[in-house]
Parts: structure tokens; C-alpha cells; sequence
């Protein structure tokens, strides 16, 4: 205490920083607390669409609903599937390239150093073509996670039509990206005494990455891919603003019609299905990794 | 099979094993197939002469209006460019890290609040398992509840997707800034309740208990014996969040609000791709930079802590 320095206080300034910030924000926003009161109407919404929150609906609200209509219920159902499809589709394509990008990614892949005799060539590939495939692989998972999928959909939008597929790619490459940069880290910080083990007893570098190293990393790679097919739940429900007829796509239009109720059973299903989701990839996570 | 085949086949054999974990590799399969086989996802051509018409025009239509006629040179892009990015570009990309900062103070301000009565050593007729006499039945209750009714709210606020809050403050406020920003603290006021509250829950008691034991109270407790231990994580927590509201208030531009979205779809209506990708490269840059101010901040935090 007496006559050293004090350490610099971190927090305090973190947390001021971000009061300033937050201030700031406000500010240049004009969000003033006094726009906060909602008129007549404003209130009347909300009173209507938290009231319906207890009465989802279990028919439609439409005075008129031409003939041969689906039942609402079971158009709720097959949305629910649909966006359970769509995100397993996202997922699953979405996992089997952000490995091998993350492979690409990670330090540890490229960091073997062959025993036995070093040739000319293999120097020079060692020396030119690994970091320029390290780089680029670094960039493109940049670019990729960078843009929201709903962006991505936009984008698609605009160059060949939003179908089905072209709407699984808009989550599949965001999603790549996202898990390329976890598995790369999940990689360079897996436990390394097996490849060490694996190396000093001759191993190939391949042998070392695939037998000492990948199955360290496994138990949390699987976890997080299951919790990124969580996710896909979520952003394939979203997809629906396209026009998929994924959950948000009804949630969009009961909500435009001011069909309250309906939102309110369209909401309820996505809710299930979240928690179901939730519940499983909690329990995977916990067996998981123990 | 000689005799270390036969150990590592016994080894092989004994190795724990779920059936949990086996009916969900079984069934993470089927649904991968079935998703995949339904037939749902590829429904007709994707390359149908319309739509690779379409491409062609979409790939024209990319590169910038000064030089997409054969021409080439740098300085005219460059001029549309620093055009774009002065007039809306830049003010867009500050309304979207705006609308993501004030939301997330404000939803640390709410988790902060909804932390505590969600906390189940903090919210308890006898917090850390400390107190002088024995409680009656009917204050036991009414912590048990009040603990039920917070983390309700909390589950409640992160279920309800942000979009959905954005419509609903939209239909409330009208298309000012406070929709977007209300909408992104709410839902994640939610989850930073949830993290928050793990983290008090999971605190060594001894100092808590202690502090109890000599007479402090609930709130000094708090403020003396866990806040100091949690802060760093909820920091953490707060950063990372941060992060992902960069993102979402791009997005929800799309709805109206004037972030980096609003100008991707105005760009869009107007048939300027060009402008349109140059918006969505400002956003990417803007994410990126947000998140290596999340790294840095969170490798930081991970010093102190």
C-alpha cells in the first residue's frame, strides 16, 4: 500500500466508459425518455397484443377465410417443421464447411514441423503457399461472419431470386464463417500432450492433427455445433421476412393483419421449439463435455 | 488376436458410454437426411435461363456506376466511393453502433436490476444459508415467488425475439430511434439477466456467508461481498453482447429504422447494387471492428480477473 503505485483501475474505467458511451449514444439518437409515453393508440396496441398473449388463437381471426384453408393449427405445425428442416439443412452444411475451413484457419495445422529431411521445395511451399492459404482462409471467414444472414438474403435476393435453397445458403455462409473461427480456436487451445506424445513416437503431422489433436477438440466443437443448429432455429424462422414460409413469415403477416392472437400461436410454437432445442443441446453440452 | 489386441478391445469395451448421447447422434442423422431428402430445398432448377439472366444483370449491376460500361480507372470509383460513405455512409454506420450502445446499456441496466431477485442465494428467507432466526412459512414464500416472477420476466424478455419487440414498439412509438433501441434491450436484457444470474449463483459463499454471519445486510452483502467477484464476468458477458447488437442493429434497419439496413434496402429500391454492396461492406467492416474491440476489451478483463 505505502509507496507503490497503485495498479491501473481497469473497471472503474471500463465502467465509466461505458456510461459515457452509453450517453453519447443517446444523444446523437435524441432518444428522449419523454418520446417514451406512448399515445392512445400506442397504448391500446400493446394492451391488445400483451392480452392476447393469454388467449393464443387456435382458429383464425379473419372474418372471411376462403374455402379448403388450412386449420391454423395445423399450418402452425407444418411451419414449425419447415423451419425445423430449414435449420438442420443450415446447420449440418454449415458444420461440415466451417471444419474444414477452421482446419485451414487454425495455427495448429500448419504448425508441424516434418521430421526427417527438409527439401527445397518443401521449404518453399512451407515458406510461400501456407501462409497465403492461412491468410485467405483468415479473410474469407472474415467476410463471411461479418454480414448478417438476413444481408446475406438480400444479397441472394438480388442476384438470382430468394428459393429455398438460395435462402439456406444465406444462413449456411455466415454460419460457416461464425464456426470456422470457433473450430480454429477450439483447436489451438485443445489440450496438446497427445500430439506431443504422437510426435515424438514418429507420427506424421497428419496422424499427430487427426489422432492427438482433433479428438481433444471434439467434445467442444460437437458442443458447439448443436448450439449453433439453436441458432439456425432462430434464423430460419427469420427467413420467413423473405417469404420462406418458415415461422416469422406467418409471425410477419398475423402481425401486419394485426392478428394478435395468431402471432401470439406462431410465437408460441417458435417459443417450444427454442426451449426444446435449448434443452436437448443443454443436456449434449453437460454429457459433452463433463 | 494376440494379447494387446484383446486389452485394447476390453478397454474398448468398458469406455463410458449414454444412450443419450447415442439416440441423439441417431437422431441428429435422421433429421440431416430428412432435411436434406425431402425434396423441400432444391424445388426446381436454380439455374433456369430467367434467373441466370437475372445473375448476369445482378453482376453488371455490382460494379460501379462510373466505370460499368467497359471503362476503366481508379479515381472515379474512388470519388463515388468516399461520395457514398460521407453523405450516408458514415452517419448510418454511427446511428448503427449508437442504436447497439444505448441498447445495450440500457439492457445491462435492466439485467442489473433483474439480477438480484433472480439470484437464488441473494432472493432467500436465509441468503447464503445465513440467518439469525428461522423464517416464518409465509416469507419463505414470498421469496420463492418473487424469485418465480423475476426469472419469468427474464425467460419471457429473451424468448420473444428482438423482431418481434421491434414490431410491437414500432406499432407503439412509431419509426423514431427508440423502437430499434428498446426492441435490442429488452431481449437482451433477458439474456443478460440469465448469465448475470448464473454467475451470482455459482459464487464461493464463504465471503458472502461470512459477511452475512456479522450482521451485514442483504444489500451490503451484495455490494461489499459479490458485486467486486462478478463484475469482471458480467463485463465480459456485456461485451460480447455488445457485439452481437452491432450486428442486429444493422439488421434491423430493414425495418425501417436509419442504420446501415435502412440505406441496404433503399439502395436496393432504388436499383443501385453498387451502392447497396458498399453499405453492406460498411457494415461488415463496422461488425468487425466491433468485435475486436469485444476481443480486446474481454482479453483485458481476462488479465484483471
Amino acid at each position: 500500500m505505502f509507496g507503490t503505485r497503485r495498479p491501473f483501475p481497469v473497471r472503474r474505467t471500463l465502467l465509466i466508459l461505458i456510461a459515457l458511451s452509453g450517453i453519447g449514444s443517446a444523444l446523437h439518437l435524441g432518444l428522449r425518455p419523454g418520446n417514451l409515453r406512448p399515445d392512445a393508440g400506442g397504448l391500446r396496441v400493446a394492451a391488445t397484443f400483451f392480452g392476447a398473449a393469454v388467449s393464443p388463437a387456435t382458429s383464425y381471426e379473419a372474418a372471411f377465410v376462403p374455402e379448403g384453408t388450412i386449420p391454423l393449427l395445423a399450418k402452425a405445425g407444418a411451419a414449425t417443421i419447415t423451419t425445423v428442416i430449414f435449420a438442420a439443412a443450415a446447420a449440418s452444411l454449415s458444420t461440415l464447411l466451417g471444419l474444414i475451413l477452421g482446419f485451414l484457419a487454425s495455427a495448429a495445422w500448419w504448425s508441424d514441423d516434418p521430421i526427417g529431411g527438409v527439401s527445397i521445395i518443401r521449404r518453399l511451399v512451407q515458406r510461400t503457399v501456407r501462409p497465403a492459404v492461412f491468410v485467405t482462409t483468415r479473410f474469407v471467414i472474415a467476410l463471411a461472419r461479418s454480414m448478417h444472414e438476413l444481408l446475406w438474403a438480400v444479397l441472394f435476393l438480388g442476384a438470382m431470386g430468394l428459393t429455398n435453397l438460395t435462402a439456406v445458403m444465406a444462413i449456411v455462409i455466415p454460419y460457416t464463417g461464425i464456426l470456422a473461427k470457433i473450430c480454429s480456436e477450439i483447436i489451438d487451445e485443445a489440450p496438446r500432450e497427445a500430439a506431443h506424445a504422437l510426435r515424438a513416437a514418429g507420427a506424421s503431422p497428419l496422424q499427430v492433427f487427426f489422432c492427438g489433436l482433433l479428438p481433444r477438440a471434439l467434445p467442444d466443437l460437437c458442443a458447439y455445433a448443436i448450439y449453433r443448429f439453436e441458432c439456425a432455429l432462430r434464423s430460419s424462422a427469420v427467413m420467413g421476412f423473405f417469404g420462406i414460409p418458415t415461422l416469422g413469415y406467418y409471425i410477419h403477416a398475423s402481425f401486419s393483419n394485426t392478428h394478435y392472437r395468431e402471432v401470439w400461436t406462431y410465437l408460441y410454437a417458435l417459443l417450444a421449439l427454442v426451449a426444446l432445442a435449448d434443452n436437448w443441446s443443454g443436456g449434449l453440452r453437460r454429457r459433452l463435455i463433463s | 488376436m494376440n494379447d494387446r489386441d484383446l486389452q485394447i478391445h476390453r478397454l474398448r469395451r468398458s469406455r463410458p458410454r449414454s444412450l443419450y448421447l447415442r439416440m441423439s447422434i441417431v437422431s441428429i442423422v435422421l433429421l440431416i437426411i430428412l432435411s436434406w431428402s425431402s425434396g423441400w430445398l432444391v424445388t426446381d432448377d436454380p439455374f433456369t435461363p430467367r434467373r441466370r439472366e437475372n445473375l448476369r444483370r445482378f453482376l453488371r449491376e455490382i460494379q460501379p456506376l462510373p466505370v460499368r460500361d467497359g471503362e476503366i480507372g481508379f479515381a472515379p470509383v474512388c470519388r463515388w466511393a468516399s461520395d457514398l460513405v460521407a453523405d450516408p455512409g458514415l452517419d448510418a454506420a454511427l446511428a448503427t453502433l449508437s442504436i447497439a450502445t444505448a441498447s445495450i446499456v440500457l439492457a445491462a441496466v435492466g439485467a442489473l436490476i433483474l439480477v438480484w431477485p433472480a439470484a437464488r442465494t441473494v432472493a432467500s428467507s436465509r441468503p447464503f444459508g445465513v440467518s439469525a432466526s428461522q423464517p416464518g412459512r409465509m416469507i419463505r414464500i414470498a421469496w420463492l415467488v418473487l424469485v418465480a416472477a423475476t426469472r419469468g420476466i427474464a425467460v419471457f424478455f429473451r424468448a420473444v425475439p428482438e423482431y418481434v419487440w421491434a414490431f410491437l414498439f414500432l406499432a407503439m412509438f412509431g419509426p423514431r430511434a427508440w423502437p430499434a433501441v428498446l426492441a435490442l434491450a429488452v431481449h437482451n436484457a433477458g439474456i443478460l439477466a440469465k448469465l448475470g444470474a448464473e454467475v451470482v449463483e455459482n459464487v464461493v459463499p464463504a465471503v458472502p456467508a461470512g459477511l452475512r454471519s456479522i450482521g451485514a445486510s442483504r444489500r451490503q452483502v451484495v455490494v461489499a461481498g459479490i458485486l467486486p467477484t462478478v463484475l469482471p464476468r458480467f463485463l465480459l458477458f456485456f461485451a460480447y453482447r455488445w457485439e452481437t447488437c452491432v450486428r442486429e442493429a444493422t439488421v434491423l434497419g430493414l425495418l425501417g429504422f436509419s442504420s446501415l439496413g435502412y440505406w441496404i434496402l433503399d439502395a436496393r429500391a432504388r436499383d443501385r447494387y453498387d451502392d447497396m454492396i458498399l453499405f453492406m461492406l460498411i457494415g461488415a467492416v463496422l461488425v468487425l471492428i466491433g468485435d475486436y474491440v469485444s476481443v480486446a476489451v474481454r482479453s483485458i478483463l481476462r488479465r484483471v480477473a
